[in-house]
C-alpha cells in the first residue's frame, strides 16, 4: 500500500501501525454480520472490522488499523491539520482493513462512525467518508457515541459484565455506571480532561508527543522521587484539573524547568548515565521528573478516589478503565490496589483497544444495529458534545 | 478516705494503663501542691486540676483520654502525660496558659487530682495512700452532681469562647443546654491543634 | 475474587473489648458501633483507613484534612445548636492498622438512637402501596399529613444547617435520622405502624464544608429533592412541604430557593449540545 504524503509536519507522523487479530479469521459465510467502524474524533484515524456470528459465539476482530497524527514537541494539534490528515488516510485505511479482513463489500452489513464527542473538523472528515461509503455501497449507517464505543469494546475484551467504567482520555474524564439502559455519568471533570492536563504539561516541558505525551510523562515520572504539593480537587464524584495544571505550570516556570533547552538536557542525560547520578540536586529542588511524578500521583489518586466512590455507590466490584490514559501503568496499578482492597478487580485493555480505534466503533455500532437502530442521513451530522447518557442502550436488558 | 479514689473506667484505654481520680473540696494546701509541681517533685506527678474549671465528668474524661492517646502515640507537647491532661483541657495551644487557667493555683479551693499508671509501681493503693497524706481537703464523689456545684460555668464559657451558649440552669435555657455546652467543650478538646 | 476484609482498626480500638462492630463500609470510611469514653454510653466510630494506592504523603495530607474538616463542621454545628452527632474524640493521624505506623484517622461521635429517614419513608410507602385503599378519606389525609410534617421538619433542619454556615455535600434520606423519642406514641396510633416522631438529626458530614454560598446551599437542596424523588415516589408530591420548612428556617433561604429555581441543575457542568454542521467542503 502506498502511503499518502501528509502536509503539515510530515516528519512527525507516526509509522503505520500494523494490524493484529483477536482470534483466527473465521471463514466467510452468511452466518455472521459484519460492521465497519470508522473513528476519527481526535488525532487518530482508525478503521476496524468486526464480525458477529449469528450463532451467538463471541464476536471476532477481523481488522483493526490506525494512523496517528503527531505534532512536534511543545505543540498541540490543530483541528484543521488533523482533519487534513484523516482525509488523506481514510480511503487507504478502509481499503487496507477490507483486504486484511478478507471481506468483500457485499458481506458488510453496516458502516459505523463516530458521531461525537470529539474535535469538530476531524469528526466531520471521517463522517463524510462514512456517509459516502453508506450511500455508495447501500449499507446501513450507524452513528456511534465515542464513549459508548470504548465501554462496549472494553466489556467485550475483558469480559467485565457490569463494571464501573472510568473513561479517561485527552477529551474526556468520566465515571460511568450502567443503569436501566443508560450509561449514567456518576462523576466527571468540571473543566479539562485528565489527558488534556497531561498533554498540556508535556507541552510546557517540551516532552515529545511521540507516541503520545502521556507515555513520555510516565517514563520521566519513573525517575521522580519527590512529591510536590499540588491542588487536589475532588467534589463528590466530580474532579477538576485546571487548577492543578496552572499550579504545576507556574511551578515549572519558577524553577526554570520548562522549555526546549531543558528538554534537550534531559535527552542528553538519558544518553549519559554517569551524569545522572551527579546531577541529583543537593538542594532538593524538584526536578522535571519530580514534577511529572507529582502530577501523575495527584491526578491518578483523584481518579481512583472517584471511581471507588462510584463503586461504593452502586455496589459494584468491577472497574473497567477505558480511553487513552487508561494505558498508563501507574493508574492501572493504583486502581488495582484500590479494587483489591475492596475485594474486586480491575479490567484494563492494552493500547490496541484503549487508545482510540475503529473496532470499538464497529462493536458498539453492531450492537445498536442488531437492536434495530439506524442513523438516517439527515440525522448523521456530528456533534462535538455528545453525552454518554444520551444513548439509549437498547442492547442491554439487565 | 481512699474509698473516694475512683478508678476511671474509660473504654479504649490501652492496656495496662489505669486512671485514678479523686475530687476534693475545701482544699487547704493548694499552694504547697502547686509548689511540688513547680519544683518537679517526682512524688507529685499528678494532673492537679482546679475543679472549678471542670464542667462535668465527660469534660474531664475527654481531656484525660486525649492526653493518654497522645502519650501512647508519642505526641506529648508537655513534659508527661499528667501535665498533658491539664494542657488538654485548654482549647488553645499555649501550655503555660493552660496551667494558669486549669491547673492548681494558690487560691484553688476545689481540686481534681488525676493519676495515670504509667509504671507498674503506681497502683490504686499507692495513689490512695499518697493523696491521703498529701492533700488537705474533703474528698467528695466525682460525679456530675458534685461537679456542677463546683464549676464556674461563666469562666469556663469565657475561656472556651462559648459565651453565646445558654448556661444550664439559666431561666432561658432549654433542656439541651447542658448537653450543648458539654459537647461543645468535648469537641474543642478533640479538635485542639487541628 | 478475594473475600473482602476490612483493614485492621487503628490504635487504641485494636484492643477494645468487645471489638467495635462494623456497620457500613463506604468509599472513604468505615463506620463502627462501639462505646464512648463512658462504658454506659454507645458511640459511633468513623475510621478513614489509609489508602495504600495513594502516595503516603498525599494520603496523610488528604486523610488528615478531611477528618478534621468533618469534625470541625460537626463541632461548629453542635455549638450552633444544630442537631448532629457531637464529636467525642478525634485522631487525625492514628497509629497501628495494616501499614506500619499509619492506621488512618478516626473520629468518635455521639451515637444517635433511631431510624434513618430512608427506612421510615420506605416502610411507610410500602405499607401505603399495599393498604392505602383500605383507608377512609380522613385516615388517608392523616397519613399524608404525617409525612408532610416530617418533610417540613427536614426542610427546617436543613435550613438550620445552612444558617449555621455549613453545607452537607451529600444529602440523601440515608443521611437523615430521627432521634428516638423517650416515648413513641405515633407507631401505635397509626395503622401503618410506622412512626415519624423524633428530632431530625443530620449525619455523615464526610463531604461537608463551611459555606454560605447560595450555589452550595442550592446543591444540598437539589440533591436531597432528587434523592427523595428517586427513592420515595409517594412522598415526592409533598416536596413543597420541605421547601416550605426550609423557607421559614432562616432569612437567607429565600435567595437560595431563588437560586435553585433559576438554575434547577446546579450540579453538572454545562453541557451545551453544540451541533456542528458536518458538510464542509474539503480544504
Amino acid at each position: 500500500m502506498t502511503l499518502p504524503e501528509v502536509t503539515g509536519h510530515p516528519i512527525y507522523t507516526a509509522a503505520y501501525e500494523s494490524s493484529f487479530f483477536l482470534g483466527s479469521i473465521i471463514s466467510i459465510s452468511a452466518a455472521k454480520m459484519i460492521a465497519i467502524g470508522m473513528e476519527g474524533s481526535a488525532n487518530k484515524i482508525g478503521i476496524g472490522i468486526m464480525s458477529h456470528p449469528k450463532d451467538g459465539s463471541p464476536p471476532q476482530v477481523l481488522a483493526n488499523i490506525r494512523h496517528t497524527y503527531v505534532s512536534p514537541p511543545g505543540e498541540g494539534f490543530l483541528p484543521k491539520d488533523v482533519a487534513r490528515h484523516h482525509r488523506a488516510w481514510v480511503v487507504n485505511l478502509v481499503k487496507g482493513a477490507l483486504k486484511e479482513a478478507q471481506v468483500s463489500v457485499e458481506e458488510v452489513d453496516c458502516i459505523c462512525f463516530t458521531q461525537g464527542p470529539g474535535m469538530g473538523a476531524p469528526l466531520q472528515a471521517v463522517a463524510i467518508a462514512a456517509r459516502m461509503l453508506s450511500l455508495l455501497w447501500g449499507k446501513a449507517l450507524i452513528g456511534v457515541n465515542h464513549c459508548v464505543g470504548h465501554i462496549e469494546m472494553g466489556r467485550l475484551i475483558t469480559g467485565a459484565t457490569n463494571p464501573v467504567v472510568l473513561y479517561v482520555s485527552g477529551g474526556n474524564t468520566q465515571v460511568i455506571a450502567y443503569s436501566s439502559q443508560r450509561y449514567r455519568i456518576f462523576g466527571e471533570t468540571l473543566d479539562i480532561a485528565v489527558g488534556n492536563c497531561l498533554d498540556r504539561f508535556a507541552r510546557t516541558l517540551h516532552i515529545s508527543n511521540d507516541p503520545f505525551p502521556g507515555y513520555n510523562i510516565e517514563q520521566l515520572a519513573k525517575q521522580g522521587k519527590q512529591l510536590v504539593d499540588l491542588p487536589y480537587v475532588v467534589k463528590g464524584m466530580d474532579v477538576s484539573f485546571s487548577g492543578i495544571l496552572a499550579a504545576i505550570d507556574s511551578l515549572a516556570a519558577t524553577l526554570g524547568l520548562g522549555g526546549e533547552e531543558r528538554a534537550r538536557e534531559d535527552a542528553e542525560r538519558a544518553s549519559n548515565v554517569e551524569q545522572t547520578s551527579q546531577d541529583k540536586d543537593s538542594d532538593n529542588k524538584p526536578t522535571r521528573a519530580d514534577l511529572c511524578f507529582s502530577l501523575q500521583e495527584t491526578v491518578y489518586a483523584m481518579l481512583v478516589e472517584i471511581t471507588e466512590r462510584a463503586m461504593a455507590h452502586v455496589g459494584s466490584k468491577q472497574v473497567l478503565i477505558v480511553g487513552g490514559v487508561g494505558s498508563n501503568e501507574r493508574l492501572q496499578e493504583m486502581m488495582g490496589i484500590m479494587a483489591r482492597d475492596r475485594g474486586g478487580s480491575v479490567y484494563a485493555t492494552d493500547e490496541r483497544f484503549c487508545i482510540d480505534n475503529g473496532i470499538m466503533i464497529a462493536q458498539a455500532g453492531m450492537l445498536a444495529y442488531q437492536s434495530g437502530f439506524r442513523t438516517p442521513l439527515k440525522d448523521s451530522s456530528c456533534t462535538q458534545r455528545f453525552r454518554t447518557d444520551e444513548v439509549h442502550v437498547k442492547w442491554r436488558e439487565d | 478516705m481512699a474509698s473516694h479514689l475512683e478508678t476511671l473506667d474509660i473504654p479504649h484505654l490501652p492496656e495496662p494503663l489505669s486512671v485514678y481520680v479523686a475530687l476534693y473540696r475545701d482544699v487547704q494546701n493548694a499552694a504547697f501542691l502547686r509548689q511540688q509541681l513547680l519544683s518537679g517533685n517526682k512524688e507529685f506527678e499528678y494532673a492537679f486540676i482546679d475543679a472549678s474549671m471542670v464542667f462535668s465528668r465527660a469534660h474531664a474524661t475527654a481531656a484525660i483520654f486525649r492526653a493518654i492517646n497522645d502519650y501512647k502515640n508519642d505526641r506529648l507537647k508537655s513534659h508527661n502525660v499528667h501535665s498533658e491532661i491539664v494542657f488538654a483541657l485548654n482549647p488553645a495551644n499555649n501550655i503555660a496558659d493552660s496551667f494558669r487557667k486549669f491547673g492548681v493555683t494558690d487560691s484553688t479551693k476545689d481540686l481534681l487530682a488525676v493519676k495515670v499508671s504509667v509504671s507498674p509501681e503506681i497502683t490504686r493503693d499507692s495513689v490512695a495512700a499518697h493523696l491521703e497524706a498529701s492533700v488537705q481537703g474533703t474528698p467528695v464523689p466525682f460525679d456530675d452532681q458534685t461537679v456542677s456545684e463546683i464549676s464556674d460555668v461563666a469562666r469556663i464559657k469565657k475561656v472556651f469562647k462559648l459565651g453565646a451558649l445558654p448556661s444550664p440552669g439559666d431561666k432561658n435555657s432549654g433542656p439541651n443546654a447542658k448537653r450543648q455546652l458539654e459537647m461543645s467543650l468535648v469537641g474543642a478538646i478533640a479538635l485542639r491543634g487541628s | 475474587m478475594a473475600e473482602y476484609k476490612p483493614p485492621a482498626l487503628p490504635a487504641p480500638f485494636n484492643s477494645t473489648n468487645p471489638a467495635p462492630e462494623l456497620l457500613t463500609q463506604g468509599a472513604e470510611g468505615h463506620l463502627y458501633k462501639t462505646f464512648s469514653l463512658d462504658p454506659s454510653i454507645p458511640a459511633a466510630l468513623k475510621v478513614r483507613p489509609s489508602k495504600p494506592y495513594r502516595h503516603p504523603i498525599l494520603d496523610r495530607r488528604l486523610t488528615r484534612q478531611r477528618i478534621i474538616q468533618e469534625a470541625r463542621c460537626l463541632a461548629k454545628l453542635v455549638r450552633e445548636g444544630v442537631s448532629v452527632p457531637a464529636v467525642l474524640a478525634l485522631d487525625w493521624e492514628g497509629q497501628g492498622g495494616d501499614e506500619a505506623g499509619w492506621g488512618g484517622a478516626w473520629l468518635m461521635m455521639e451515637w444517635i438512637d433511631g431510624p434513618v429517614v430512608r427506612v421510615v419513608l420506605e416502610q411507610w410507602e410500602a405499607w401505603m402501596k399495599k393498604n392505602a385503599s383500605s383507608l377512609d378519606a380522613a385516615q388517608l389525609e392523616q397519613e399524608n399529613a404525617r409525612v408532610k410534617a416530617l418533610l417540613r421538619r427536614i426542610g427546617k433542619a436543613l435550613g438550620g444547617l445552612h444558617k449555621a454556615g455549613v453545607v452537607h455535600g451529600d444529602l440523601t434520606t440515608s443521611n437523615l435520622m430521627l432521634r428516638l423519642p423517650a416515648e413513641d406514641t405515633e407507631a401505635k396510633a397509626s395503622p401503618t405502624g410506622v412512626s415519624t416522631q423524633g428530632e431530625v438529626v443530620l449525619i455523615d458530614f464526610g463531604l461537608a464544608s463551611q459555606s454560605v454560598q447560595d450555589e452550595d446551599r442550592a446543591v444540598d437542596l437539589y440533591v436531597l429533592e432528587r434523592a427523595i424523588g428517586s427513592t420515595h415516589p409517594r412522598s415526592e408530591p409533598f416536596m413543597e412541604e420541605l421547601v416550605h420548612g426550609y423557607r421559614e428556617s432562616h432569612r437567607g433561604a429565600i435567595s437560595t430557593l431563588k437560586r435553585l429555581e433559576d438554575n434547577p441543575v446546579p450540579l453538572s457542568p454545562p453541557s451545551p449540545m453544540t451541533m456542528t454542521e458536518c458538510f464542509l467542503p474539503y480544504g
